[in-house]
């Protein structure tokens, strides 16, 4: 197994594999910074590319285009609000109040290089840990899913939103807009009024773009009367003492991410809040969370980057692809003649081996590429607000009707828009809904297989056959510690 | 002066717009046609149409675009479809259960017998029965009987109601007069990791996808659908009383009902030779799919064979 490693680790250090993975990097970064482009599709494109290539050229540059692709979901974040998927939504909170403060490059900088390390750490740890994680990763069934969900909404709910109750009211709303549609498991249409549009449930995107973007862009309009540019500066790059600052943040959120990775079907979304709340709960000076935190960036972008490592590992491991980005790797692998499985490390252990170890040298080489494109996009903001504003509603609604190319998600775009105007003038945060949104999908889902895994009695099921019971007993305290920060800060 | 240019406008104009008519009728196709997916990203309709887009523009002289349409359980890809311009640069890339099985379990906004006409039945999956490598289960007989034993105390892991492995699974529980414990997962690879994980006794699978599990040991395939043996030691659904088109996924392109004969003639041959073309058939062999095809008319009377059985499984299973 040494041998193999270190023979495969060797092959990674081609040229050609070289400046793939950059080619990668670099249009899975300029693809994911488009809203409604995703990575995914991005990657469905040019997987036949893969086919005609090396296995050693054309994975990596697979996994190349995915690791820029989502560093490029957090670009628009930062710059516009403008999350085009739901694992940027926390990196826009305190990134793109440094956009405003004039920080723009700094919150970039600072993503660049949580992303990076938080990855980097993940798939050490993953080409490590690779069988142990593979016992652990069996451990997770659809109860403990439910369970894990359930903690992260009430987490989310508690230390996200300014105001507890205003926050519970606007998760229980997207936990309700998540209903809208056909019910998954058992084909009911719900809260549909027969509207054929509705049947597949409200897209996320036109709500992530019209609750986040398009009320920002009207208040950037409403500012410039006084202010001709929309953000007077760029700022300056990174220095070392802020990073060295977060450098604790992003241990943390690189550790959630990758437990989180562990857990099959949680993912990005989740790891990025999780870690942004474990860092506005741990930090002596919570408040500034929300208000332009670098360290805020960094706890988003380091967690959900350390996603990427363990979710490898049920495809390497048994060939089953988790999520719709590695079943398209599945997809590489297979054309490729390497079938992944319980044999792929014996049979073809040093290409696989060269593989992560590319996957790692992606990770490096995307500090460069990424340090140098970021000058270019943080100026984006320095544009006068009367020609970026325009181009920034031109590419939210670009965006949210190419996802799927639904003219219906226009009148979405529009009407979330609306709202996010109406949220902030009465003091409503809207993260609690989108992650209500997002989260609730899954968490019904999950609920929905216990009650049919359980038969008659979900109950001792729930309690006496399975983990849930002790996914209950960690989140009590942590739960219980929250709340209690809360009321100790609100009463100073 | 004024008036001359605007003549010579106009007569441009009208040559223009009657050689482009004339070509669109003789020369089909003029432009790109584009194959919608009503499923998402990453699944094995998209891995299949990648490789089918990528080299059948060699036979058809135009590309072939790949827009994925996911949502309503097919419905949204299939009815834009449905509703687009019957002129063959609109087609669908669906399956048997999305074209004939949903319309006897929910109120379908097209109609799939009069909407649509098959071009080609590209390929299909055959569905094999798998339980976990240390399972009590050794033979498919045993595992019916256990399941008869004990009705609905075995659970079989699927990848959502009315999909590709819920209805074969719906299948034999009606030709077998057994019951299972369905619980649905996201998904075939999902349904598998349960499976191995424990969380359910026996799920299904397409020997394309279980090579690895199997050659370890981690899984035992106890069934494969279809007449003839897949495995030298597994038996086929017919061998077990299973008869009939039971346990396919057949993968087939769809076109708008009046679309033109001279255009799915044209698209037909295309397909055709799509399957003796070499490169097509070693891509297929990666993925580890056949290319046994089909063509639109004999796939035609097979989706009527469908429409009955399926009309009559829903019946029986909503007893």
């Amino acid at each position: 197994m040494i041998e193999q490693f270190a023979e495969g680790a060797l092959m990674a250090f081609r040229f050609d594999t070289l400046l793939m993975i950059a080619v990668g990097l670099f249009s899975g970064m300029l693809v994911g910074a488009l809203p409604g482009f995703t990575t995914l599709m991005a990657m469905a494109i040019l997987l036949p590319l893969s086919f005609f290539l090396d296995p050693l050229v054309g994975i990596p540059f697979l996994l190349g285009v995915y690791k820029g692709g989502i560093f490029g979901g957090s670009i628009p974040a930062i710059l516009v609000s403008m999350p085009g998927t739901g694992a940027a939504v926390a990196t826009s909170i305190d990134g793109y109040k440094l956009t405003q403060k004039g920080e723009s490059r700094k919150a970039l900088d600072m993503a660049l290089f949580a992303s990076v390390i938080g990855d980097t750490f993940s798939d050490i740890f993953t080409i490590v840990m690779i069988f142990p994680i593979a016992l652990l990763v069996m451990q997770f069934g659809p109860p403990e899913l439910f369970a894990v969900l359930l903690m992260s909404l009430v987490i989310i709910v508690s230390t996200s939103a300014s105001n507890p109750l205003k926050g519970m009211v606007m998760m229980l709303f997207g936990l309700w807009l998540a209903q809208i549609g056909t019910d998954p498991i058992g084909g009911v249409e719900r809260f549909t009024f027969g509207i054929f549009e509705l049947k597949s449930g409200i897209p996320l995107l036109p709500m992530l773009i019209g609750v986040f973007a398009l009320p920002e862009m009207v208040y950037a309009v409403m500012r410039s009367q006084k202010a001709q540019d929309f953000a007077k500066l760029v700022g300056h790059r990174l220095t070392r003492a802020e990073f060295n600052r977060c450098i604790p943040t992003i241990r943390r959120s690189t550790f959630i991410g990758t437990v989180i990775g562990i857990v099959p079907g949680l993912g990005q979304v989740v790891a990025a809040m999780m870690g942004y709340s474990a860092a506005k709960n741990a930090s002596t000076h919570p408040e500034t969370f929300g208000e332009g935190e670098v360290e805020g960036v960094a706890a988003a972008e380091a967690a959900n980057n350390a996603v990427n490592g363990p979710t490898l590992v049920p495809l390497l491991t048994l060939g089953i692809p988790g999520d719709n980005v590695t079943a398209i790797l599945l997809g590489a692998f297979v054309a490729q003649g390497l079938r992944p499985g319980p044999q792929l490390f014996e049979e073809q252990g040093t290409i696989v081996f060269g593989i992560l170890v590319a996957m790692v040298l992606a990770n490096l080489m995307f500090i460069v590429i990424g340090y140098l494109s970021i000058p270019f996009f943080a100026r984006i903001v320095t544009i006068k607000t009367g020609l970026l504003v325009p181009i920034v509603i031109m590419f939210a609604f670009a965006g949210a009707y190419v996802f799927r190319s639904d003219t219906t998600d226009i009148l979405m775009l529009v009407g979330f828009g609306l709202f996010g105007l109406l949220a902030r003038a009465a003091r409503f945060d809207v993260m609690p809904m989108v992650m209500g949104f997002i989260l609730g999908g899954p968490l019904e889902y999950a609920f929905g297989q216990t009650v049919a895994m359980a038969g008659n009695t979900p109950f001792n099921f729930m309690f006496t056959e399975r983990l849930g019971m002790v996914a209950v007993l960690i989140a009590t305290p942590i739960i219980g510690y929250t709340l209690w920060r809360r009321m100790k800060s609100a009463t100073v | 002066m004024f008036l001359k240019s605007l003549k010579r406008t106009l007569g441009a104009a009208l040559v223009a717009t009657l050689g482009l008519g004339t070509a669109v009728y003789a020369e089909y196709p003029e432009k790109p046609i584009t194959l919608v997916i009503p499923l998402g990203a990453g699944g094995s309709h998209d891995l299949n149409a990648r490789v089918i887009t990528s080299i059948i523009p060699t036979y058809l002289n135009q590309a072939m675009i790949v827009r994925l349409s996911p949502g309503a359980g097919g419905q949204k890809g299939t009815q834009e479809v449905a509703n687009a311009a019957a002129d063959g640069y609109t087609l669908l890339f669906s399956h048997n259960y999305i074209d004939m099985l949903q319309q006897h379990v929910e109120n379908l906004p097209y109609d799939p017998n009069a909407d649509f006409v098959p071009v080609a039945r590209v390929n299909y999956a055959p569905i094999a029965v798998v339980v976990r490598g240390d399972s009590e289960y050794n033979s498919f007989d045993e595992l019916i009987a256990a399941a008869k034993a004990n009705p609905g105390g075995i659970d079989m892991a699927h990848s959502g109601n009315w999909g590709a492995l819920f209805v074969p699974a719906a299948q034999i529980m009606k030709a077998t007069d057994s019951t299972f414990n369905l619980v649905p997962f996201q998904g075939g690879g999902p349904a598998m990791q349960a499976l191995l994980s424990g969380d359910a006794d026996v799920t299904m699978g397409f020997p394309s996808t279980l090579s690895s599990l199997v050659s370890s040991g981690k899984v035992k395939v106890l069934a494969t659908a279809g007449d003839e043996r897949i495995y030298d030691d597994v038996p086929s659904f017919a061998e077990v009383g299973i008869g009939g088109d039971v346990g396919f996924m057949h993968r087939v392109v769809l076109a708008p009902a009046g679309t033109p004969d001279d255009v799915l003639a044209k698209l037909g041959e295309a397909f055709t030779a799509l399957q003796e073309d070499k490169t097509y058939n070693r891509m297929m062999g990666r993925l580890g799919e056949n290319t046994d095809y089909i063509g639109g008319d004999k796939y035609q009377m097979m989706r009527a064979d469908q429409n009955g059985a399926y009309k009559e499984l829903v019946a029986d299973i909503a007893k």
